[in-house]
């Protein structure tokens, strides 16, 4: 798996947010490696800081209030955080493209979905306006929306949720991305038209070659789809392993808590309560020490509480961030 | 959309008749201003019954309407109380071309300063350059434009003068009398110089609210989830905002500009006092408190038809740049 060209590497990313009650470190010091072609998860809780490495990789951090402190991305052997706002914006929605949570809200009200992707098109592309027009409307046809040049002329009010998240596909895929960032893509969509839109997405990367970065806090979204799953805890990643090693021997405490508290319906005959990862998310203002996750942990020792374990290579590809890792 | 303009044209009738008999009924609560002659000697009780007659005061209101109001079907408005020998509408009509020349050039004024202000202020949110914005906005709506209209002449007409020792501005009037003949530049600059002044105090209260109406709506547009799209596909920053923003944060203020535009005809009845212009405001209130009921009428009138009709005109401006809305 490593032989593959890495496309992304993030290092000891830090993103840190400066509000009237202090400073929120959404992002503290996290590495994260994309290969060409891969599809890999980015799981976590709310607030764990999912969001906010992919908006530090498109480099669309709002600023004020938030800064990306120090850390590096590379991208294509260049690293985007030296890169200048008329360079980086030549990136997004060319080499880089994201789509969002909120597919009702994504879409400018104004301007029609056809007049929108072509709008992407025409920015990156040295086209006329008649050939971004059929290019469009070949990436609504292959996003699957039927009628494509009827949707062509349509508002975003005039189509459904699941359509409106098709057009952002389209919108992203038209300039050929080396990678889709997809931010919660799913969640705001009921569950049959959120299995329709991976299953979309899985097939436009088989055929379009593209690396994708699924972020999610849903295990099953990524169970389905990703090759290589990191699991983040408090602007952190706590592990990071192919999708097989993650469900069949989490090494984490906090991975193995998440995948305990998911529902088995097979096995759940008794009345006992569902399995749950005790205490909550530490406060961002107020982080604990040694290491993030040990307020909540089943196994945390003296050491813990004092040190910040690294993020350890334990199995050849299989990375941990614990001082007492599961044995598997 | 054809049909809905019908409908609600169809509707002004009688909306228009019951503005007229309402505002009929509460212009006859003004008493009888003939009565007020019987103490004048020198003044025969015939003479004053004969007038009393003549303008229907010893009818009830309603029967004075219909007196009056089967003159108007014809287009006959009655001649004015306050201008002896000319009819109501000859009044009205010397005053409007005088009012909208002074309040519309200062609202085409104030929407061209104010609306690319409230752009910039809401773009550079708690900047310096929006605090300044913001402050000199609430001092131009706070201030009272009567004590403001003194200073700016004191400042024009007193403090500074021209070399041949005549005041920089005409402290007031509408041109310097003599030169009704003279050629049209001459005229024109002539107007001009009065112009000035009334148009500065006007405008300075007008550009404060519309730079805060421009700069909310700009605000609510910018956090929108579709304007980090445009972000996200690589539109250009200008673009960001002067299109993909802009277009929606004038959704609303397009409607306030066509609501605000019957005022142009209303006057400004102090402005006018201060700066001694035989404008619409004052007009109307002398008419008004005369019991020139004739002119009060038609002014009242031109104003309502004004307001219903740019309601209408909001309506329809609304939807055309709103693709969400629809009438049917």
């Amino acid at each position: 798996m490593d032989n593959r060209e890495v496309l992304v590497d993030v290092k000891n990313l830090r993103t840190f947010f400066y509000t009237e009650d202090g400073v929120v470190p959404a992002v503290d010091g996290l590495d994260l490696t994309i290969h060409r072609g891969e599809i890999v998860g980015l799981v976590g809780e709310s607030g764990c800081g999912k969001s906010v490495t992919a908006l530090s990789i498109m480099r669309l951090i709002p600023n004020p209030p938030g800064k990306i402190i120090s850390g590096e991305i590379i991208f294509h052997g260049e690293n985007l955080l030296k890169k200048s706002e008329e360079e980086m914006r030549l990136i997004r929605g060319d080499k880089i493209s994201m789509i969002f949570q909120e597919p009702m809200t994504s879409l400018n009200p104004v301007f029609t979905v056809g007049d929108q992707i072509s709008e992407a098109i025409t920015l990156h592309q040295k086209t006329d306006e008649a050939e971004a027009r059929k290019r469009t409307v070949e990436m609504l046809h292959l996003v699957g929306i039927p009628e494509p040049e009827r949707r062509y002329r349509q508002y975003p009010h005039e189509l459904s949720g699941g359509m409106r998240q098709r057009v952002m596909i389209a919108m992203a895929l038209s300039s050929n991305p080396d990678l889709l960032i997809s931010d919660e893509a799913t969640t705001a969509l009921d569950v049959t038209i959120q299995a329709q839109i991976l299953d979309l997405m899985r097939g436009l990367q088989k055929k379009l070659g593209m690396a994708i970065l699924i972020i999610t806090h849903n295990l099953a979204v990524v169970a389905e789809m990703a090759e290589t799953i990191a699991i983040a805890y408090a602007g952190k990643i706590v592990e990071n392993a192919s999708a097989r090693e993650i469900f069949k021997s989490p090494r984490h405490p906090y991975t193995y808590g998440l995948l305990q508290s998911i529902p088995k319906f097979a096995e759940r005959r008794t009345n006992e309560p569902l399995p749950a990862i005790e205490g909550m998310v530490p406060s961002p203002y107020h982080m604990p020490n040694g290491c993030r996750f040990n307020p909540r942990c089943p196994f945390a020792t003296e050491k813990c509480r004092a040190e910040e374990p690294e993020l350890v290579e334990l199995t050849p590809g299989h990375l941990v961030r614990c001082f007492h890792p599961i044995e598997p | 959309m054809r049909d809905y303009v019908i409908r609600r044209v169809l509707g002004m009738i009688p909306l228009i008749l019951i503005v007229m008999i309402v505002a009929f009924a509460i212009f006859s609560l003004v008493p009888n201003p003939f009565a007020a002659l019987i103490e004048n000697p020198r003044i025969k009780k015939a003479d004053i019954e004969r007038l009393i007659k003549a303008w229907g005061f010893d009818l009830p209101w309603y029967l004075r309407f219909f007196k009056w109001f089967s003159g108007v079907i014809k287009g006959d408005w009655g001649p004015s109380l306050l201008y002896p020998g000319s009819s109501a509408r000859d009044v009205i009509a010397r005053a409007l071309p005088v009012t909208i020349r002074v309040m519309g050039i200062e609202f085409l004024l104030s929407l061209l300063i104010a609306l690319p202000i409230g752009i910039i202020s809401a773009v550079k949110q708690y900047s310096v350059t929006d605090y300044v914005v913001t402050v000199f906005s609430f001092l131009g709506m706070s201030m009272p434009t009567f004590w403001f209209g003194l200073m700016m002449m004191m400042l024009f007409s007193v403090f500074l003068k021209r070399p041949s020792g005549a005041p920089l501005l005409p402290a007031g009037g509408i041109m310097t009398p003599g030169l009704e003949e003279a050629p049209f530049w001459t005229r024109f600059v002539d107007q001009l110089q009065y112009l000035v002044m009334p148009v500065l105090v006007l405008a300075f209260s007008s550009v404060g609210s519309w730079t805060r109406y421009m700069r909310s709506s700009m605000l609510e547009v910018v956090r929108q989830d579709y304007i980090r799209t445009a972000r996200a596909k690589g539109v250009p920053e200008r673009l960001v905002i002067n299109k993909h923003a802009l277009r929606n944060a004038l959704i609303p203020i397009v409607t306030l500009v066509a609501l605000s535009v019957p005022g142009i005809v209303g006057g400004a009845s102090i402005t006018e006092k201060i700066f001694n212009i035989p404008g619409m405001g004052s007009l109307i209130i002398a008419a008004e408190t005369k019991s020139d009921y004739p002119t009060a009428m038609v002014g009242l009138m031109l104003t309502s038809v004004l307001v219903i009709v740019f309601n209408l005109i909001a309506d329809i401006v609304y939807a055309w740049v709103d693709p969400r809305i629809k009438y049917s």
